[in-house]
């Protein structure tokens, strides 16, 4: 009696977790698009159901043995089955936990950010059309629920990252997007296809089973497992198709701190975890993915390093941070992975929100002008940015320290040093980079006079500022929890791979290697009458190299621009007028043509035909009579 | 019989020969008109004849009709000449060219 | 006559008909009057084609709604209506396309009687198409429903109309001068002495070879109307030039026609022909998918790039065709529906557009949204569901399509994967430079749309929302044609 009562209040739950949002994307965008504080109450309402929902599940299930599956009746058509359904499992609920409350946080947060924002209705029915599609995303059961949610969390990303559509920029940041991670998605989508034809169907469960090595060959997992990660490359923006994140900052920066770094761009690594064992399966995909999340990490932390823009450090970490993440889970550490991701989505989105008082109140992204006007003043986000800068580091005893940590211990298990060596190091240039931005914050700039200012009073601080608390305790305590997380993920299948040999020396290692980036950095922006120039910017062509992103944009820019929109689209277009076009206006032009010249036989020459009448008539009777 | 069968066949052909010379190579549209109609004369002088040699008078009331449609032909034929000169200034056929 | 209850089909017909002559008895210059009353009787079928599809039987299939009468008996002649799985989600479309059309025409002041008198003509061509059984009555739809394109483009029509107008009007019957010897050919072959469709299609009636060379006319002669490449340059002038109403119906439905045709006529008679075909139209295809999605990344006109984008939705009917499945099938049809709803959404919103910026060049606008917000809304969600953003009908169709086409052709199922690539860069690059950026001077006194002419949009947005929400309620309709049909192929 009492079990089925649970499985009920379950599947309550978790229909409430997913649906409310939409119903209130719906409301906002039909009926409540002019009543501001109407659209932000009803999706804030929303959300609020659905963080107690998701922590409600997340209580309830914390011992959960098996994972939960609900299927529901969707699309049947022959012989494909596409239910809709929920699947409960360690993975899925801790990553419907922190969606759901980072989602809570920024837009509660948002009410002060957004506050003069005249499309402000348009902004939360986006923000709950977000919810509800990412709360879907998570708890997905099949993989087509997946994609479908997947889909839609890429158009919102697009909606949201073009919201101030006015400009130029965003609008060509969210089509950059898109466009990108739609890439992906084709490749995921084959993936997908793939996998279903020589299975049958697409439930996460049976893909991890297994049962699945027995009906499709090594070769056959290997090439689906490319594809399918194929959608990571792109929606977590690893490399070759990282950089339509960075460009996505022209988003409102609670979106940035909520799509394009904390929850949205996660999806991806959550994919991963999603079906490690079936990727595991392949060990020449997981050496792709290790390989590709090393590149991206080491890329995207050189271009962190040289960058003005307070969010555009901060999105380049998110895509270094990424990178990081798939190096764990490719290294074979499941809890590695996701334990990051659940650290990151914490003080990511915190940084993002600090950043985002700044540019509220300073009107500048510019880390040197933000000083230079007294950003550090503001003292709660200050506070906060430097905790969660600490996490972002890796310096104990913040969370990051702790889900690093894990991440590198997977490293060393690997053969081959070379990994540990590059994990390292992207832990080096991390912590240099964010207290290069941290210093720049803080330390003030004597070159520059004092601009006497008081940006406290302004509206929305305190909204604002609550969110950042909160986050910040969050950072701060989240690392002490991961032995009983990692036994909640113990009970799970997902023990692919224990931890078996220890390495007592490494979190020193990890220690030491933080704390020099933060001695260069305090070094070249932190001392007193620091020169304020790093040693990346005395190198005339690395600074380039960089700050260009390694010509990576401008080579997609001159690809696009020359290959398909001159070259395979002109070649169309010209097939299309010159030849098939052209071809059937002259075929119409003979037929007119040869029509004048027959008529033209029959002209001024009616003597000529009676003449030929009577000939054919006598001739005719010559025939006849003899 | 006075006139020999024969004659009149001879007559009416060279007749209707002369009325399509005239018709195919004169080079006004009255004169093509002309040749038709003495064309239809031989016609009409060949049923006379064979009226007579088979002693047959349907042939003779066929001539009668013809002669009533002859008239209505050349009235409104010569009504379109006239009119198709005042048009356009010519009764050569050969300036009849509206499908150029 | 043999009726079984209430002849709902040709009620159909009917109410257009009768439509049509009372438009022709009002005065010309009434034209309130004459919207009113085309409003009410395209309202009526809309109703009729609605009860149809939820009134349908679905656990027992096969053909309902059965009329026959026998006409002319000597050549075997028979008007025979039915509604089976796969007409009544084209009656069903036809009637949204019809009826919203003749409220987004509310504003026209131009020979409005004639307008709505060839609309209404045009119309019970395309429901008579849909819904009759028997070879000679389609073909004689058929032709109905060509003829008054030509006036409906080249009166009404905008850019270049007599040249589109003409040039569609060859292409159709170019395609037209195919299907009516394939039909004679067919009908000569079976010695039956019917032009039935029910009895066509025994097995057995038609030798393989027979159904190869009547198949490959059939195929080209609809594929023409269906914008199969090479086929296609009629389509996107068309749409250009024709007024926005009747964009909707020949984007819409029109193109239907001839998929349906290929379907109905080619494929029910001639399944070996189908079958030995079916690689040919993979082929075709995929080149118009990605053809179509590349021509239409570089056009400089709004309605071009609908047009294009047509084209390249075409394809993805077509490579359903091509499968020989159920789930081609079901994706085939699926798709003409969605894609005829978004697409008449598409032209739909063009209209308002138009009428107010009395331009189409894509440079010329932009800034939209600030002026217009709830008409950019209908653009852009339709334009979200040409990409093929799930939620919205059009990605069950390509969805399911896309499935069957991996199974069957992998390589061509590739590249129309691809193809959806291009398809969002097109479709984005529309939507950035026409409704993003600042508010321009010139637009800056231009109303929104208001509830009364937004009511089209709205219908068709509700339709393709409601059937990418809840997909089953089509694909369930569909199955119970597709599934017997595929499991009596020999």
């Amino acid at each position: 009696m009492s079990d089925t009562l649970t499985l009920d209040s379950t599947l309550i739950a978790a229909v409430l977790a997913t649906l409310l949002p939409f119903a209130s994307f719906v409301l906002i965008m039909v009926f409540t698009r002019n009543h501001r504080r109407l659209s932000a109450g009803l999706s804030i309402g929303a959300i609020t159901v659905s963080l107690i929902s998701a922590v409600f599940l997340l209580v309830c299930h914390w011992h959960l043995q098996t994972p939960l599956q609900y299927f529901g009746r969707w699309v049947v058509s022959g012989d494909i089955v596409i239910p809709y359904g929920f699947l409960l499992d360690p993975v899925s609920l801790l990553m419907l936990t922190v969606v759901a409350a980072i989602s809570f946080l920024v837009q509660g947060y948002s009410l002060g950010y957004m506050a003069d924002d005249k499309g402000f209705s348009r902004y939360y029915a986006f923000m709950s059309l977000f919810a509800w599609a990412m709360l879907n995303l998570t708890i997905a059961p099949t993989l087509f629920q997946l994609y479908i949610f997947w889909e839609l969390v890429g158009l919102s990303s697009y909606l949201l990252i073009g919201f101030w559509y006015e400009k130029f920029s965003a609008s060509q940041a969210g089509k950059k997007a898109f466009v990108m991670t739609r890439l992906g998605d084709v490749a995921f989508f084959l993936g997908l296809l793939l996998a279903l034809v020589h299975l049958g169907n697409l439930n996460i469960l049976e893909l991890n089973s297994p049962r699945v090595a027995a009906q499709m060959s090594p070769t056959l997992i290997t090439v689906s497992a490319l594809l399918i990660f194929g959608g990571i490359i792109g929606k977590s923006a690893q490399f070759p198709l990282m950089t339509w994140l960075p460009d996505a900052m022209e988003g409102p920066t609670p979106v940035s701190a909520l799509l394009h770094s904390a929850t949205m761009v996660a999806a991806g690594v959550f994919l991963f975890c999603r079906l490690f064992p079936f990727f595991s399966q392949s060990a020449v995909a997981m050496g792709v993915f290790l390989a590709i999340g090393t590149i991206t990490m080491l890329l995207s932390s050189t271009m962190a390093m040289v960058s003005r823009d307070i969010k555009q450090v901060w999105a380049y970490s998110t895509i270094s941070q990424l990178g990081f993440m798939i190096m764990g889970l490719a290294a074979g550490s499941f809890f590695a992975g996701m334990f990051h991701l659940t650290t990151h989505a914490g003080f990511k989105a915190l940084l993002f929100l600090c950043a985002g008082v700044f540019i509220h109140a300073l009107g500048t992204n510019d880390i040197f002008e933000i000083s230079r006007l007294g950003g550090r003043r503001l003292k709660v986000p200050t506070v906060c940015m430097a905790i969660a800068a600490a996490a972002l580091a890796g310096l104990p005893p913040f969370s990051g320290f702790f889900s690093k940590e894990v991440i590198l211990a997977a490293l060393a298990e690997l053969d081959n040093p070379i990994w540990l060596v590059a994990g390292l190091l992207g832990a080096f240039l991390t912590a240099y980079y964010t207290f290069r931005l941290i210093f720049i914050l803080v330390v003030p700039d004597q070159s520059e006079p004092r601009q006497p200012d008081d940006s406290h009073g302004h509206a929305g601080y305190w909204q604002m500022g609550g969110p950042l608390i909160v986050l910040a305790t969050v950072t701060v305590l989240l690392g002490f929890f991961q032995g009983p997380l990692e036994n909640f993920f113990g009970n799970h299948i997902c023990s692919v791979s224990a931890h078996t040999g220890s390495h007592g020396w490494l979190p020193y290692i990890a220690i030491a290697t933080a704390a020099s980036g933060l001695i260069l950095a305090w070094v070249e922006f932190g001392r007193r009458n620091s020169a304020r120039v790093g040693f990346v910017e005395r190198i005339g062509w690395l600074y380039n190299l960089f700050s260009e992103r390694w010509y990576m944009d401008r080579f997609y820019r001159r690809f696009v621009d020359v290959v398909i929109y001159r070259i395979i689209s002109g070649l169309c277009t010209q097939n299309d007028n010159r030849v098939i076009d052209a071809g059937l206006d002259a075929l119409s032009k003979d037929a007119v043509q040869s029509g004048r010249f027959v008529s033209e036989l029959h002209l001024s020459m009616i003597q000529y035909r009676l003449l030929a009448i009577f000939v054919v008539v006598a001739l005719l009777a010559l025939y006849f009579f003899f | 019989m006075i006139v020999p069968f024969g004659h009149v066949l001879i007559l009416a052909g060279l007749l209707f020969l002369m009325g399509v010379f005239c018709t195919v190579t004169r080079r006004s549209l009255i004169m093509m008109l002309l040749g038709i109609e003495i064309m239809l004369n031989a016609a009409a002088i060949l049923l006379v004849g064979s009226t007579l040699h088979w002693q047959n008078l349907e042939g003779q009331v066929i001539v009668l009709f013809v002669f009533a449609v002859a008239a209505a032909e050349v009235s409104v034929g010569l009504a379109l000449i006239v009119w198709a000169y005042r048009r356009t200034g010519s009764v050569d056929p050969g300036d009849y060219n509206l499908l150029k | 006559m043999e009726f079984t209850g209430f002849p709902y089909l040709t009620a159909i017909l009917i109410s257009c008909i009768v439509g049509l002559v009372v438009i022709i008895l009002i005065p010309g210059q009434r034209q309130v009057q004459i919207k009113w009353v085309s409003a009410v009787f395209s309202g009526i079928t809309l109703l009729l084609s609605i009860y149809l599809f939820f009134a349908y039987d679905k656990s027992r299939g096969g053909l309902q709604f059965v009329e026959t009468y026998r006409w002319v008996k000597t050549p075997g002649i028979t008007y025979f209506n039915a509604a089976d799985g796969f007409n009544l989600p084209m009656l069903l479309l036809t009637g949204i396309v019809f009826f919203t059309g003749v409220l987004t025409m509310w504003e026209l002041d131009k020979r409005v009687k004639e307008f709505f008198a060839f609309y209404f003509l045009l119309v019970t061509g395309v429901f008579g198409l849909f819904m009759s059984m028997d070879l000679f009555f389609i073909f004689v739809w058929y032709d109905v429903s060509l003829f008054p394109m030509y006036l409906l483009i080249a009166v009404w029509g905008t850019t270049r109309k007599q040249y589109a107008a003409m040039k569609l009007t060859l292409y159709l019957l170019a395609g037209s001068a195919l299907v009516l010897p394939a039909i004679v050919f067919l009908y000569a072959k079976s010695g039956l002495n019917t032009f039935d469709i029910t009895v066509l299609m025994q097995p057995g009636t038609f030798t393989a070879a027979e159904q190869k060379f009547a198949f490959i006319l059939l195929y080209i002669g609809f594929g023409i109307l269906a914008a199969v490449w090479p086929f296609h340059t009629w389509s996107p002038v068309g749409h250009v030039a024709a007024p926005n109403g009747v964009s909707m119906l020949h984007a819409g439905v029109l193109m239907k026609i001839g998929a349906f045709g290929i379907l109905r006529v080619g494929i029910f008679l001639c399944p070996q022909g189908w079958q030995y075909w079916a690689q040919l139209m993979a082929v075709l295809a995929v080149i118009g998918i990605v053809y179509g999605a590349f021509v239409g990344l570089s056009q400089t006109d709004l309605k071009y790039v609908i047009g294009y984008s047509s084209v390249s939705h075409m394809g993805i009917v077509g490579l359903g065709l091509a499968t020989v499945s159920v789930d081609g099938l079901n994706g085939a049809v699926f798709q003409m529906f969605a894609h005829g709803v978004m697409t008449a959404l598409l032209f739909s919103a063009v209209g308002y557009i138009y009428d107010r910026t009395h331009t189409k060049v894509i440079a010329e606008l932009g800034g939209l949204s600030h002026v217009m917000p709830v008409a950019s809304a209908f653009f852009i969600i339709a334009a979200l569901a040409s990409m093929g953003i799930p939620c919205l009908a059009t990605f069950w169709g390509e969805l399911m399509v896309f499935i069957a086409a991996f199974k069957t052709y992998p390589l061509g199922g590739v590249l129309a994967v691809c193809a959806l690539v291009i398809s969002a860069l097109f479709m984005l690059r529309v939507v950035q430079h026409t409704f993003y950026g600042p508010r321009k001077e010139q637009y800056a006194q231009l109303a929104d749309v208001p509830f009364d002419l937004g009511l089209p949009r709205i219908i068709l947005l509700v339709v393709l929302v409601v059937f990418g929400l809840y997909p089953s309620l089509m694909f369930d309709m569909i199955e119970t044609a597709s599934i017997p049909f595929i499991n009596g192929l020999p």
